[in-house]
Protein backbone atom coordinates (compact mmCIF):
# COMPACT_ATOMS: atom_id res chain seq x y z
CA UNK A 1 0.00 0.00 0.00
CA UNK A 2 1.25 3.48 -0.89
CA UNK A 3 1.79 6.38 1.51
CA UNK A 4 -0.16 9.62 1.24
CA UNK A 5 1.62 12.80 0.25
CA UNK A 6 0.39 14.76 3.27
CA UNK A 7 3.62 15.25 5.21
CA UNK A 8 4.45 14.29 8.78
CA UNK A 9 2.06 13.98 11.72
CA UNK A 10 2.31 13.79 15.51
CA UNK A 11 -0.28 12.64 17.98
CA UNK A 12 -0.95 11.03 21.33
CA UNK A 13 -3.42 10.33 24.09
CA UNK A 14 -5.49 12.86 26.02
CA UNK A 15 -3.23 13.05 29.10
CA UNK A 16 0.00 13.17 27.08
CA UNK A 17 1.70 10.13 28.66
CA UNK A 18 1.93 8.59 25.18
CA UNK A 19 3.10 10.50 22.08
CA UNK A 20 3.96 9.26 18.61
CA UNK A 21 5.27 10.62 15.34
CA UNK A 22 4.52 9.45 11.80
CA UNK A 23 6.79 10.35 8.92
CA UNK A 24 3.97 9.40 6.53
CA UNK A 25 0.43 8.00 6.54
CA UNK A 26 -0.75 5.04 4.50
CA UNK A 27 -3.25 5.67 1.72
CA UNK A 28 -6.10 4.19 3.80
CA UNK A 29 -7.87 6.71 6.05
CA UNK A 30 -11.21 5.03 6.77
CA UNK A 31 -13.88 4.35 9.33
CA UNK A 32 -14.85 0.87 10.51
CA UNK A 33 -18.33 0.27 11.96
CA UNK A 34 -17.79 -3.33 13.07
CA UNK A 35 -18.96 -4.10 16.60
CA UNK A 36 -15.41 -4.81 17.79
CA UNK A 37 -14.17 -1.38 16.69
CA UNK A 38 -17.29 0.21 18.22
CA UNK A 39 -16.71 -1.48 21.54
CA UNK A 40 -12.95 -0.89 21.66
CA UNK A 41 -13.49 2.83 21.15
CA UNK A 42 -16.83 3.20 22.99
CA UNK A 43 -17.91 4.90 19.81
CA UNK A 44 -20.16 4.51 16.78
CA UNK A 45 -17.15 3.56 14.64
CA UNK A 46 -13.35 3.59 14.70
CA UNK A 47 -11.64 6.15 12.45
CA UNK A 48 -8.25 4.80 11.43
CA UNK A 49 -5.21 5.48 9.27
CA UNK A 50 -2.12 3.29 8.91
CA UNK A 51 1.47 4.22 9.71
CA UNK A 52 4.18 1.93 8.36
CA UNK A 53 6.49 0.51 11.01
CA UNK A 54 9.39 2.18 9.18
CA UNK A 55 7.69 5.56 9.55
CA UNK A 56 6.60 5.28 13.20
CA UNK A 57 8.41 6.59 16.31
CA UNK A 58 7.05 6.41 19.86
CA UNK A 59 8.32 9.73 21.19
CA UNK A 60 6.96 9.49 24.74
CA UNK A 61 5.83 6.51 26.78
CA UNK A 62 4.65 3.12 25.59
CA UNK A 63 0.99 2.15 25.07
CA UNK A 64 -0.74 -0.78 26.75
CA UNK A 65 -2.30 -3.35 24.43
CA UNK A 66 -5.46 -5.46 24.61
CA UNK A 67 -5.57 -8.52 22.37
CA UNK A 68 -9.15 -8.33 21.10
CA UNK A 69 -8.60 -11.61 19.26
CA UNK A 70 -5.64 -13.83 18.47
CA UNK A 71 -4.83 -11.68 15.45
CA UNK A 72 -5.49 -8.14 16.58
CA UNK A 73 -3.89 -5.93 19.24
CA UNK A 74 -5.54 -2.67 20.27
CA UNK A 75 -3.29 -0.08 21.93
CA UNK A 76 -4.41 2.46 24.50
CA UNK A 77 -2.97 4.76 27.15
CA UNK A 78 -2.85 3.02 30.54
CA UNK A 79 -3.14 6.39 32.34
CA UNK A 80 -6.09 8.02 30.55
CA UNK A 81 -7.53 5.25 28.35
CA UNK A 82 -7.47 7.00 24.97
CA UNK A 83 -7.74 4.29 22.29
CA UNK A 84 -4.65 4.73 20.13
CA UNK A 85 -4.27 1.97 17.55
CA UNK A 86 -5.44 -1.22 15.83
CA UNK A 87 -2.65 -3.63 14.92
CA UNK A 88 -3.05 -6.82 12.86
CA UNK A 89 -0.45 -9.41 13.86
CA UNK A 90 2.28 -9.52 11.22
CA UNK A 91 0.93 -6.45 9.41
CA UNK A 92 3.17 -3.91 7.71
CA UNK A 93 1.57 -0.97 9.47
CA UNK A 94 -0.26 0.04 12.64
CA UNK A 95 -3.57 1.87 12.22
CA UNK A 96 -3.95 4.87 14.52
CA UNK A 97 -7.15 6.55 15.68
CA UNK A 98 -7.47 9.67 13.56
CA UNK A 99 -8.80 11.70 16.52
CA UNK A 100 -5.56 10.98 18.40
CA UNK A 101 -3.51 12.95 15.87
CA UNK A 102 -2.80 16.61 16.62
CA UNK A 103 -4.30 17.62 13.26
CA UNK A 104 -7.13 15.20 12.47
CA UNK A 105 -8.68 17.73 10.05
CA UNK A 106 -5.71 17.17 7.74
CA UNK A 107 -6.63 13.50 7.22
CA UNK A 108 -9.49 13.13 4.71
CA UNK A 109 -11.38 9.82 4.68
CA UNK A 110 -11.32 7.51 1.67
CA UNK A 111 -13.73 4.69 2.51
CA UNK A 112 -15.92 3.01 5.15
CA UNK A 113 -16.08 -0.64 6.16
CA UNK A 114 -17.69 -3.03 8.66
CA UNK A 115 -21.05 -1.89 7.27
CA UNK A 116 -22.91 -4.63 9.14
CA UNK A 117 -22.48 -2.50 12.28
CA UNK A 118 -23.49 0.88 10.87
CA UNK A 119 -26.33 2.59 12.74
CA UNK A 120 -29.06 4.19 10.63
CA UNK A 121 -28.77 7.48 12.55
CA UNK A 122 -25.29 8.05 11.12
CA UNK A 123 -26.72 8.66 7.66
CA UNK A 124 -28.47 11.75 9.01
CA UNK A 125 -25.71 13.29 11.12
CA UNK A 126 -25.78 16.48 9.07
CA UNK A 127 -29.47 16.95 9.95
CA UNK A 128 -29.16 16.39 13.72
CA UNK A 129 -29.93 19.53 15.74
CA UNK A 130 -26.93 21.69 16.65
CA UNK A 131 -26.79 23.23 20.10
CA UNK A 132 -23.85 25.48 19.35
CA UNK A 133 -20.19 25.71 20.16
CA UNK A 134 -18.88 24.71 23.58
CA UNK A 135 -18.23 28.37 24.47
CA UNK A 136 -21.72 29.46 23.42
CA UNK A 137 -23.70 26.56 24.90
CA UNK A 138 -21.91 26.33 28.25
CA UNK A 139 -19.85 29.48 28.70
CA UNK A 140 -19.20 29.20 32.45
CA UNK A 141 -18.07 25.58 32.34
CA UNK A 142 -16.01 26.15 29.20
CA UNK A 143 -14.06 28.91 30.93
CA UNK A 144 -13.39 26.81 34.01
CA UNK A 145 -12.40 23.81 31.91
CA UNK A 146 -9.98 25.91 29.90
CA UNK A 147 -8.30 27.17 33.07
CA UNK A 148 -7.70 23.65 34.45
CA UNK A 149 -7.33 21.70 31.22
CA UNK A 150 -5.24 18.51 31.70
CA UNK A 151 -5.27 17.54 28.02
CA UNK A 152 -1.95 17.52 26.21
CA UNK A 153 -1.80 20.34 23.63
CA UNK A 154 -2.03 19.55 19.92
CA UNK A 155 1.70 19.83 19.29
CA UNK A 156 4.82 18.02 20.46
CA UNK A 157 6.26 19.19 23.79
CA UNK A 158 9.82 18.78 25.07
CA UNK A 159 8.55 18.15 28.62
CA UNK A 160 5.13 17.17 29.93
CA UNK A 161 3.83 15.81 33.22
CA UNK A 162 0.62 13.82 32.71
CA UNK A 163 -2.11 14.20 35.32
CA UNK A 164 -2.26 10.80 37.11
CA UNK A 165 -5.50 8.82 36.90
CA UNK A 166 -7.32 7.26 39.86
CA UNK A 167 -9.76 4.43 40.43
CA UNK B 1 -40.89 -6.73 34.80
CA UNK B 2 -37.93 -4.50 35.54
CA UNK B 3 -36.01 -3.31 32.51
CA UNK B 4 -32.33 -2.44 32.50
CA UNK B 5 -29.75 -1.16 30.04
CA UNK B 6 -26.27 -2.64 30.38
CA UNK B 7 -22.90 -2.12 28.83
CA UNK B 8 -19.19 -2.33 29.47
CA UNK B 9 -15.71 -2.28 28.02
CA UNK B 10 -14.33 -4.45 25.23
CA UNK B 11 -12.51 -6.94 27.47
CA UNK B 12 -15.37 -7.26 30.00
CA UNK B 13 -13.39 -6.25 33.11
CA UNK B 14 -15.91 -3.44 33.65
CA UNK B 15 -19.68 -3.82 33.31
CA UNK B 16 -22.36 -1.28 34.22
CA UNK B 17 -26.14 -1.12 34.26
CA UNK B 18 -28.83 1.54 34.21
CA UNK B 19 -32.13 0.80 35.96
CA UNK B 20 -33.76 3.53 33.87
CA UNK B 21 -33.27 4.14 30.18
CA UNK B 22 -30.56 6.79 29.70
CA UNK B 23 -31.67 9.92 27.84
CA UNK B 24 -30.24 12.87 25.97
CA UNK B 25 -28.23 10.89 23.43
CA UNK B 26 -25.87 13.27 21.66
CA UNK B 27 -22.50 13.58 20.08
CA UNK B 28 -19.88 16.09 21.19
CA UNK B 29 -17.34 17.30 18.64
CA UNK B 30 -15.18 19.30 21.07
CA UNK B 31 -11.46 18.67 20.86
CA UNK B 32 -11.35 17.23 24.39
CA UNK B 33 -13.95 14.59 23.53
CA UNK B 34 -12.17 13.83 20.26
CA UNK B 35 -8.89 13.30 22.04
CA UNK B 36 -10.34 11.27 24.94
CA UNK B 37 -11.97 8.91 22.43
CA UNK B 38 -9.20 9.04 19.80
CA UNK B 39 -12.11 9.53 17.42
CA UNK B 40 -14.10 12.11 15.49
CA UNK B 41 -16.44 12.84 18.44
CA UNK B 42 -17.81 11.38 21.66
CA UNK B 43 -21.30 9.81 21.52
CA UNK B 44 -22.86 10.07 24.99
CA UNK B 45 -26.13 9.29 26.76
CA UNK B 46 -26.81 9.58 30.48
CA UNK B 47 -28.97 9.31 33.55
CA UNK B 48 -28.94 10.41 37.17
CA UNK B 49 -26.44 8.60 39.39
CA UNK B 50 -29.11 6.72 41.34
CA UNK B 51 -30.05 4.83 38.17
CA UNK B 52 -26.43 3.83 37.40
CA UNK B 53 -24.51 0.92 38.89
CA UNK B 54 -21.09 -0.60 38.16
CA UNK B 55 -21.76 -4.34 38.23
CA UNK B 56 -18.24 -5.65 37.58
CA UNK B 57 -14.78 -4.21 38.19
CA UNK B 58 -13.75 -0.61 38.68
CA UNK B 59 -13.80 2.34 36.34
CA UNK B 60 -10.45 4.19 36.19
CA UNK B 61 -10.78 7.97 36.14
CA UNK B 62 -8.80 10.61 34.27
CA UNK B 63 -9.68 14.18 35.27
CA UNK B 64 -9.47 15.94 31.94
CA UNK B 65 -9.96 19.20 33.89
CA UNK B 66 -11.00 20.18 37.42
CA UNK B 67 -14.62 19.94 36.28
CA UNK B 68 -14.80 16.67 34.38
CA UNK B 69 -13.98 13.03 35.13
CA UNK B 70 -13.60 10.62 32.21
CA UNK B 71 -13.85 6.93 33.05
CA UNK B 72 -12.17 4.11 31.14
CA UNK B 73 -11.18 0.46 31.55
CA UNK B 74 -7.65 0.06 32.87
CA UNK B 75 -7.35 -3.38 31.21
CA UNK B 76 -8.42 -2.58 27.63
CA UNK B 77 -8.79 1.22 27.43
CA UNK B 78 -12.42 1.48 26.28
CA UNK B 79 -13.74 4.99 27.09
CA UNK B 80 -16.75 4.46 29.34
CA UNK B 81 -18.04 7.51 31.20
CA UNK B 82 -18.16 11.30 31.28
CA UNK B 83 -19.30 13.11 34.44
CA UNK B 84 -19.08 16.53 36.02
CA UNK B 85 -17.44 16.31 39.45
CA UNK B 86 -20.08 16.66 42.11
CA UNK B 87 -22.80 16.41 39.47
CA UNK B 88 -25.98 14.40 39.79
CA UNK B 89 -25.61 12.42 36.60
CA UNK B 90 -23.29 10.28 34.54
CA UNK B 91 -23.06 9.76 30.80
CA UNK B 92 -21.72 6.64 29.13
CA UNK B 93 -20.19 6.18 25.69
CA UNK B 94 -22.95 4.94 23.39
CA UNK B 95 -20.65 2.41 21.72
CA UNK B 96 -20.01 0.72 25.08
CA UNK B 97 -23.72 -0.01 25.63
CA UNK B 98 -24.83 -3.51 24.69
CA UNK B 99 -27.41 -2.01 22.33
CA UNK B 100 -26.05 1.24 20.94
CA UNK B 101 -28.69 1.15 18.20
CA UNK B 102 -31.32 2.09 20.82
CA UNK B 103 -29.72 5.50 21.33
CA UNK B 104 -29.71 7.56 18.12
CA UNK B 105 -28.18 11.00 18.79
CA UNK B 106 -30.78 13.77 19.01
CA UNK B 107 -28.43 16.77 19.01
CA UNK B 108 -24.77 17.65 18.62
CA UNK B 109 -22.52 19.77 20.79
CA UNK B 110 -19.08 21.36 20.63
CA UNK B 111 -19.57 22.08 16.94
CA UNK B 112 -16.49 24.34 16.92
CA UNK B 113 -14.47 21.11 16.76
CA UNK B 114 -16.48 19.34 14.07
CA UNK B 115 -14.13 17.86 11.51
CA UNK B 116 -14.90 19.08 7.99
CA UNK B 117 -15.62 15.63 6.54
CA UNK B 118 -17.82 14.22 9.32
CA UNK B 119 -21.18 15.16 7.84
CA UNK B 120 -20.30 13.35 4.61
CA UNK B 121 -19.64 9.98 6.25
CA UNK B 122 -22.87 8.52 4.87
CA UNK B 123 -21.67 9.19 1.34
CA UNK B 124 -18.25 7.50 1.48
CA UNK B 125 -17.76 4.42 -0.72
CA UNK B 126 -18.90 1.30 1.15
CA UNK B 127 -16.61 -1.71 1.31
CA UNK B 128 -18.37 -5.06 1.86
CA UNK B 129 -19.29 -6.20 5.35
CA UNK B 130 -16.53 -7.62 7.54
CA UNK B 131 -17.61 -11.18 6.71
CA UNK B 132 -17.85 -10.55 2.97
CA UNK B 133 -14.65 -8.58 2.63
CA UNK B 134 -12.37 -11.23 4.10
CA UNK B 135 -14.28 -14.33 5.26
CA UNK B 136 -11.18 -16.24 6.40
CA UNK B 137 -9.91 -13.46 8.63
CA UNK B 138 -13.40 -12.74 9.96
CA UNK B 139 -13.86 -16.38 10.87
CA UNK B 140 -10.45 -16.58 12.50
CA UNK B 141 -11.21 -13.50 14.60
CA UNK B 142 -14.61 -14.89 15.54
CA UNK B 143 -13.01 -18.11 16.77
CA UNK B 144 -10.56 -16.29 19.05
CA UNK B 145 -12.74 -13.29 19.94
CA UNK B 146 -11.85 -11.86 23.38
CA UNK B 147 -14.57 -9.21 23.37
CA UNK B 148 -17.23 -9.44 26.06
CA UNK B 149 -20.61 -10.33 24.50
CA UNK B 150 -23.42 -7.77 24.29
CA UNK B 151 -25.29 -9.05 27.35
CA UNK B 152 -24.58 -9.43 31.07
CA UNK B 153 -22.67 -12.56 32.09
CA UNK B 154 -22.55 -14.26 35.49
CA UNK B 155 -18.85 -15.01 35.04
CA UNK B 156 -16.31 -13.78 32.56
CA UNK B 157 -12.63 -14.78 32.40
CA UNK B 158 -10.40 -11.90 31.28
CA UNK B 159 -8.29 -12.71 28.25
CA UNK B 160 -6.01 -10.86 25.91
CA UNK B 161 -4.38 -8.54 28.46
Amino acid sequence: MKDLDLGEFSGGCQCGAIRFHAKALRENPHVCYCRMCQKATGNLFAALVGVGHENLTWTRGKPAEFRSSEHVGRGFCPNCGTPLYYRYEGGKHISFGIGAFDEPHRIPLLYQMGLEGKHPSLFHLGDVEEVGTTEAAMGDEAGAIKLTNNQHPDHDTSEWTPRPSTV
Amino acid sequence: MSESWSGGCQCGAVRYRFSRKPTGAHICHCRMCQKAFGGFYAPLVGARLEYFEVTRGDIAIFSSSDLVERGFCRECGTPLTFAYKGGRGVSVSIGSLDHPEEFPPIDQHGVEGRLPFVNDLGHLPDLPTTEDEDPDTAKSIRLSNHQHPDYDTAEWPLRGQ
